[in-house]
């Protein structure tokens, strides 16, 4: 192999390095903007389900409120109708005894 | 193998674990991008997720305090509803008691002896309703009896409009006593609830 063979087979080893070098860069920047992008759906699409999950547990809360404030009403309304009941039981005595209250007279 | 094949062979495998090398330190630099990322978006998402339930929390609170204060509400109404007709049939069976001259007499006699003594005048004015008018001379006869004479009365010939008790006043009017049953009644309202709520409601 003369000289010139031998030079011209070293630079196209060193153009087919750089080219190897050049292609694993692209690579490389490949990976990285599909990382980015990837990150960027995973995202989204973490805080949509957030989100939906979220929501959901306001409207559970907001039905597991509705039916505590109906029973605590309806417990409420059956305590007030015996209550109800009881001072109705008494009306007759109340009356006595604030009558009796105006008709004394304090000496 | 001569020694430029040697050679080049050498740059190739050169670039070749160059070239490894770039992808991975690309890879393990995404991977480490992905996990962080990863963690933000967690916290993130919990973020979302504790807002949410220190939300409903809260959405829940107000339900439960919004029912109990209706139901407080209801509650009182009823309560006065009630406490106002006992006051109402109080002061109606006061004023029927009026008629009863054994239970009536005697209360409108201490009323007008009290006026009297509060006037703390030698001569006092005693003003009564039309009913009670009719009634002066038996009422004049226990007063008389019960203050010894020590005070003169004069009883008003014009009747005063009220239910029942008297008015006590000195014979120029400038004094007055209001002992009326009506004023009674006002007189003693506060108390009258106070022991209306804990006949009725134990409070």
């Amino acid at each position: 192999m003369s000289g010139i063979e031998t030079v011209k087979v070293i630079v196209d080893a060193e153009r087919q390095a750089a080219k190897i070098v050049e292609d694993a860069m692209t690579q490389a920047a490949t990976i990285r903007k599909k990382i980015d992008s990837l990150i960027q759906e995973q995202r989204q699409q973490m805080l949509a389900d957030a989100k939906k999950e979220a929501a959901a547990i306001a409207a559970r809360a907001e039905e597991e409120g509705r039916l505590e404030a109906e029973s605590l009403e309806k417990e409420s309304a059956q305590m007030l109708q015996d209550l109800v009941a009881k001072a109705s039981a008494k009306k007759d005595a109340t009356v006595e005894k604030l009558v009796t209250i105006v008709m004394q007279v304090e000496k | 193998m001569s020694e430029t094949e040697k050679f080049t062979q050498d740059i190739l495998t050169n670039a070749r674990g160059k070239a490894e090398t770039i992808i991975r330190e690309a890879e393990s630099e995404t991977q480490r991008a992905s996990d962080e990322a990863k963690t933000a978006i967690s916290r993130e998402v919990d973020g979302i997720i504790r807002g949410a339930r220190a939300e409903a929390d809260a959405i829940k609170r107000r339900q439960i305090s919004e029912a109990r204060h209706r139901s407080k509400i209801r509650e009182q109404q009823e309560k006065d509803k009630i406490m106002q007709d006992v006051l109402d049939k109080s002061k109606k069976r006061t004023f029927e008691l009026a008629r009863d001259e054994s239970r009536y007499v005697p209360f409108l006699t201490n009323l007008i002896e009290k006026g009297v003594r509060e006037l703390g005048d030698k001569t006092a004015t005693i003003h009564l309703n039309e009913r009670d008018l009719r009634n002066v001379s038996s009422l004049e006869q226990k007063l008389n009896r019960n203050t010894s004479g020590q005070v003169k009365l004069e009883w008003s010939k014009e009747p005063i409009q009220s239910s029942g008790g008297a008015i006590i006043s000195t014979p120029d009017g400038k004094v007055r006593i209001i002992n009326t049953l009506d004023q009674r009644f006002e007189a003693l309202e506060s108390k009258l609830l106070i022991e209306a709520r804990k006949s009725l409601f134990g409070e």
